[in-house]
């Protein structure tokens, strides 16, 4: 099922490819269709569930594999377990917004669609593989997928955004290929099944470490992480709205999914080493990621800015359960930092949206030039409203439970760190600033006759203020698979 | 079980239905608060009631009714049913009126969440989001100039306190291991002073005290409703519930703060009150000298007398609101000066706008002379007697002194004769908050019987709060405030704002650290642009001397290599560029060179 669900998206853009002389309205039914059959896939996944971890299943569940490179020990595994099952649902579902989103798109459809497909399969990918060179393959194809989607149907300044961040993309994973060597060459089977590695870190010492440090610099750049992250506003003012929903919603969790699959899983001992300069990058990731949004006078610049501070918690709780030795800390601050991966792919993605839709009205995306716009787009300008309470972590909504078990499990492990929570100070701040120079006070005549959202917007926006709702006040479905794997981690 | 959530979903029910179906909002809405209010008088005669809903792992959700908060509980329920009724006749005249009530009952939910919180989750969930439902009520004509910003303001001074909220609760939950209330209390020691200091800083926000008090006086540009609830007993009053809950836990030291936070809030707000120039704002900086007592009261550890000038208080500002709601619907101002004389033109209100003015002040046998005579009586058993006991004399003078001036202003003068609609749901509301300010003294007994926490009457504190009352009252009606004031007019009209206020202190800091990591930002770009550039012109270079050089020679040497050659740059230019190709190698390296060179040194 796993596998079936994973190249869904492929087939789909291969029936694309053959098909010719599409309409564009076709292609685009062609893309709905096959993104709503994949996360009907991937709910079918949820529904078989995780089994109990144990020493027989290596903690991950419904594995599948197959022969591809016996002579290396390089094989075509996939699975799932409570981190990555998650990340998948987010993934499909997110993509099936988007596709719903970009049925407007009449510049390439066909190209566009394949290209979208492509990066879907890639991402799914990188979340369920359980080979590190399988792995490394999906994460390098999903960065061609983002660089031709930014430098073909981007913004004014594409060009240079998309070279920006493919050379600053690929030199980061560089490292982690070296890494992934180092660990097919310290272990004693020669095997780049991660499972094993998870099981039975093949290096230690300084080699570990040396490891380590190559997989953090990848990370950290696609985080990002200051001062990696100079690539990530580029990227996403330029990229179109379907991009930066997607880079920020699904494409960022590579690197934080990585920094637990393989820098906490596999080089546990050296992590816990460098836990507090990591935590350190941290902490001040996530507060200057909020103060530069402050700074921002783009309202796309400023949402993308806080992604950097959201990313930055994620950081400081995975640093947190690599530092401490209480398997109950440990759980919680994983829980907080999955839990906050899906609700930034949430929160975000609907924010982005929002930005997309107000720039295909106004073509401009500076805040100073609107006002009073809740009462000429009342659904749009209530909609942003709730999606930035929920960015700026207002409980009920589904960036609270993460960040509340982040900062818990942080003060009760490295209290002084708990500082960053200055950063929900600083969030509520920039974003009521928007609210307020954008939605409120007295009504610009220039935009009166501005349209509210349109049926295909609803559809896209409102599945995805709905589940921030739903993970607000009831967190636990999806918290429960999470803790099922976070609290059988040990090491 | 059922009673609390009834409590609680009855009001975001109706909330909802309002939004959906776009008619019938105010039935819906006294509908709703009143099933509220007859769940919540459940409670309080019922035997106690637990809800443990699901959470966090390990940390379930529960509401739970104990005398306490069933007490609060119909607190909040009463005034919010008044309210509403008042708010139909207040808002006849508005457009939108549904987006009015849905809001106010989401409010009203939250505080009941609040109220019957019984863990630290749910509390600080409950307590941010009436921060968000104030935010959007004062917020409610946001196309009105100055409005936006009085709703952006009361939010983020509200959620900078509330920063001390997450750490104490972080703290609670990680030294008793439980995150429900009534288990955390018991802890003692050094985290308990820190806790308790930081729920203090989150009740000060909440409870706009001095140097966080300037915000409420701001937020009246809401409609006034939304004043008379949010001041009474539902947003500020959350504050000192939260202290009040806690209070078992207070170690001396921490108590010994909030009554010094308390008794100065009362006596700053106090004189901001007797210079205002508006009788809202007026009413806005009493509120905070109230709860000023009320933390004072706590702070002598009497955290019963607290709780009654809270239920006392509560009908009182209400009262009060309503009332000059009402003045300024006549003259369309709150202006103290545009209002001269509206004591005669409405003389039922203002009867009703006196008794609650006396009784804040403390006039026996209204319900405010109780129970601030439990709360003299407190600080004069204190250890700390010789400084609250000053403290709280002062206050009660001051509150005497504005609101004797109060009424004279609004009594001097010419009334003038004009109809007022909806005037009926407005006068029904106060008659029934006045009532209950008349009568509620006589309950005081029956309260603290049933909360096992009787207070002792104290006839030396009678005599003193009753002098105090008096003497306030005569200063305020006799004598104006410039003189009253003296030196210290200018300062209370800027609202004793300390170093230019919250804006020199912490939001100019904020922007500026804003507008340097901005800067940060664009050197950041020009220096990886710079890299890129260089590596460019690496690549450049070395495809020249390609060219000309290693190619030329090859070229020369064999015809079929020039085709193949051209196949192969054909293929590489066709995907990404050659010199990028070149550029990342380049790069590489350089990062190679850099991290060797930090690990060999």
């Amino acid at each position: 099922m796993v596998s079936l669900t994973l190249f869904l998206p492929l087939l789909g853009a291969i029936l694309l490819m053959c098909y010719r002389d599409a309409s564009t309205e076709n292609i685009h039914k062609i893309g709905i269709a096959t993104s709503a059959l994949t996360l009907l896939g991937t709910l079918w996944i949820w529904m078989r569930g995780i089994a109990e971890p144990s020493a027989m299943n290596l903690g991950f569940s419904q594995v599948e594999q197959l022969d591809w490179m016996p002579s290396i020990g390089a094989a075509y595994r996939v699975g799932v377990d409570g981190i990555s099952l998650p990340l998948i649902l987010l993934t499909a579902f997110l993509f099936l917004l988007t596709f719903i989103y970009s049925a407007k798109v009449r510049k390439q459809p066909k190209a566009f669609i394949v290209l979208m497909l492509v990066l879907e399969t890639a991402a799914i990918g990188t979340f369920t593989s359980l080979d590190a060179i399988l792995f490394y393959v999906f994460f390098e194809v999903s960065l061609v997928s983002m660089y031709f989607m930014i430098a073909g149907w981007g913004h004014e300044d594409r060009l240079r955004a998309a070279q920006m961040f493919f050379i600053y993309t690929l030199l980061g994973s560089l490292p982690l290929l070296l890494a992934i060597l180092g660990l097919y060459l310290g272990g004693d089977t020669q095997t780049f099944d991660m499972r094993e590695w998870i099981a039975n870190p093949p290096l230690e010492g300084g080699a570990a470490m040396l490891a380590l440090i190559a997989m953090l610099f990848t990370f950290a750049v696609k985080t990002p992480v200051f001062p990696f992250h100079t690539w990530l506003p580029a990227a996403h003012v330029q990229a179109p709205a379907a991009g930066s929903v997607i880079l920020a919603g699904v494409m960022l969790k590579f690197g934080t999914y990585g920094l637990v699959r393989f820098a906490l899983q596999m080089t546990p001992e050296a992590f816990r080493e460098a836990g507090l300069v990591v935590l350190t990058f941290g902490v001040v990731a996530a507060l200057y990621g909020a103060f530069a949004a402050l700074a921002q006078t783009d309202l796309k610049r400023l949402i993308a800015y806080t992604s950097i501070n959201h990313m930055g918690y994620i950081i400081v709780g995975v640093a947190i359960a690599a530092i401490t030795l209480d398997p109950e800390i440990r759980a919680i601050a994983l829980d907080g930092s999955v839990l906050q991966m899906v609700s930034h792919g949430l929160v975000t993605g609907a924010l982005f949206f929002l930005v997309g839709m107000l720039q295909d009205r106004a073509h401009t995306r500076e805040m100073g030039e609107f006002g009073g716009l809740l009462k000429t787009v009342p659904l749009l300008g209530w909609s942003f409203v709730l999606a930035a309470f929920a960015s700026l972590g207002l409980p009920g909504l589904a960036h609270f439970p993460a960040e509340f078990q982040i900062f818990l499990a942080t003060l009760r492990e490295v209290p002084i760190a708990i500082i960053v929570i200055l950063g929900i100070v600083i969030t509520a701040g920039l974003y009521l600033k928007a609210i307020s120079q954008v939605f409120l006070g007295a009504s610009n005549e220039k935009w009166a006759s501005m349209p509210d959202l349109d049926r295909r917007e609803l559809l896209t926006l409102s599945p995805l203020l709905f589940f921030i709702i739903v993970l607000g006040i009831a967190p636990g479905w999806m918290l429960d698979v999470i803790h099922q794997t976070t609290i059988a981690l040990n090491f | 079980m059922i009673l609390i959530s009834l409590v609680i979903l009855t009001p975001l029910l109706a909330a909802a239905a309002i939004l959906c179906l776009k008619k019938q909002a105010y039935k819906l809405a006294i509908a709703a608060v009143s099933m509220s209010l007859l769940a919540s008088l459940g409670l309080l005669f019922g035997s106690g009631a637990e809800l443990i809903l699901p959470g966090l792992p390990n940390m379930p959700l529960r509401l739970i009714a104990t005398p306490t908060t069933s007490l609060l509980s119909t607190m909040v329920a009463v005034v919010s049913t008044f309210v509403l009724i008042y708010a139909v006749g207040y808002m006849a005249q508005d457009k939108e009126k549904n987006r009015f009530f849905a809001t106010l009952l989401l409010f009203i939910s939250a505080m009941q969440t609040l109220v019957l919180a019984g863990d630290w989750i749910l509390l600080l969930s409950a307590w941010e989001l009436i921060g968000l439902s104030s935010y959007l009520l004062i917020g409610f004509w946001y196309q009105k100039p100055g409005v936006k910003a009085a709703a952006t303001r009361a939010f983020i001074v509200t959620r900078s306190a509330d920063v001390g909220l997450y750490i104490a609760v972080f703290i609670l939950i990680a030294n008793a291991g439980s995150s429900e209330i009534s288990v955390t209390l018991s802890i003692g020691g050094g985290p308990a002073i820190a806790a308790g200091l930081l729920l203090l800083i989150a009740a000060m926000g909440k409870s706009a005290q001095v140097p966080f008090h300037d915000w409420l006086q701001r937020a009246m540009a809401g409609p006034t409703p939304v004043s008379a609830l949010l001041h009474s007993a539902t947003l500020v009053a959350a504050g000192a519930i939260l202290l009040i809950r806690t209070a078992p836990m207070l170690p001396p030291e921490t108590l010994t703060v909030v009554g010094i936070v308390g008794g100065v809030t009362a006596i700053i707000t106090g004189l901001i009150a007797l210079g205002e120039t508006d009788l809202k704002r007026l009413l806005a900086a009493s509120t905070s000298s109230q709860y000023g007592l009320m933390l004072l009261a706590i702070g002598a550890g009497v955290p019963m007398a607290a709780l009654l000038h809270l239920i006392a208080h509560a009908a009182i500002k209400s009262s009060l609101f309503l009332g000059a709601g009402v003045f300024q619907h006549s003259r369309d101002s709150t202006k103290l000066k545009d209002l001269s004389g509206i004591a005669r033109e409405r003389p039922g209100i203002f009867i009703g706008f006196a008794i609650a003015a006396l009784a804040l002040a403390g006039i026996p046998p209204l319900s405010g002379f109780f129970s601030k005579d439990a709360i003299i009586a407190a600080t004069m058993a204190s250890a700390n007697a010789w400084l609250f006991v000053p403290l709280v004399l002062l206050a009660t003078v001051l509150t005497g002194a504005y609101m004797a001036r109060a009424l004279r202003l609004l009594w001097k003068g010419q009334g003038q004769q004009k109809t007022l609609r909806g005037l009926s749901w407005m006068g029904a509301a106060i008659a029934g908050l006045v009532t209950l300010v008349v009568i509620l003294g006589v309950a005081f007994s029956s309260i603290e019987a049933s909360l096992n926490a009787p207070l002792e009457s104290n006839f030396t504190a009678e005599i003193f709060g009753l002098s105090a009352a008096l003497t306030g009252l005569c200063l305020g009606w006799f004598i104006p405030a410039k003189a009253l004031l003296g030196p210290l007019r200018e300062k209370a009209s800027q609202g004793f704002s300390v170093a230019g206020g919250l804006d020199n202190l912490c939001v100019r800091p904020a922007l500026a650290i804003a507008q340097a990591c901005e800067k940060l930002e664009r050197r950041l770009l020009e220096a990886v642009l710079a890299v890129g550039k260089i590596s460019m012109k690496t690549g450049h270079i070395i495809r020249r001397s390609d060219d000309q050089g290693i190619d030329r020679f090859i070229f020369s040497l064999v015809r079929q290599t020039v085709q193949l050659g051209d196949r192969v740059r054909a293929l590489q230019s066709g995907f990404i560029h050659r010199e990028l190709a070149i550029a990342v190698i380049v790069t590489t390296g350089l990062i190679v060179i850099t991290i060797i060179g930090l690990l060999v040194f």
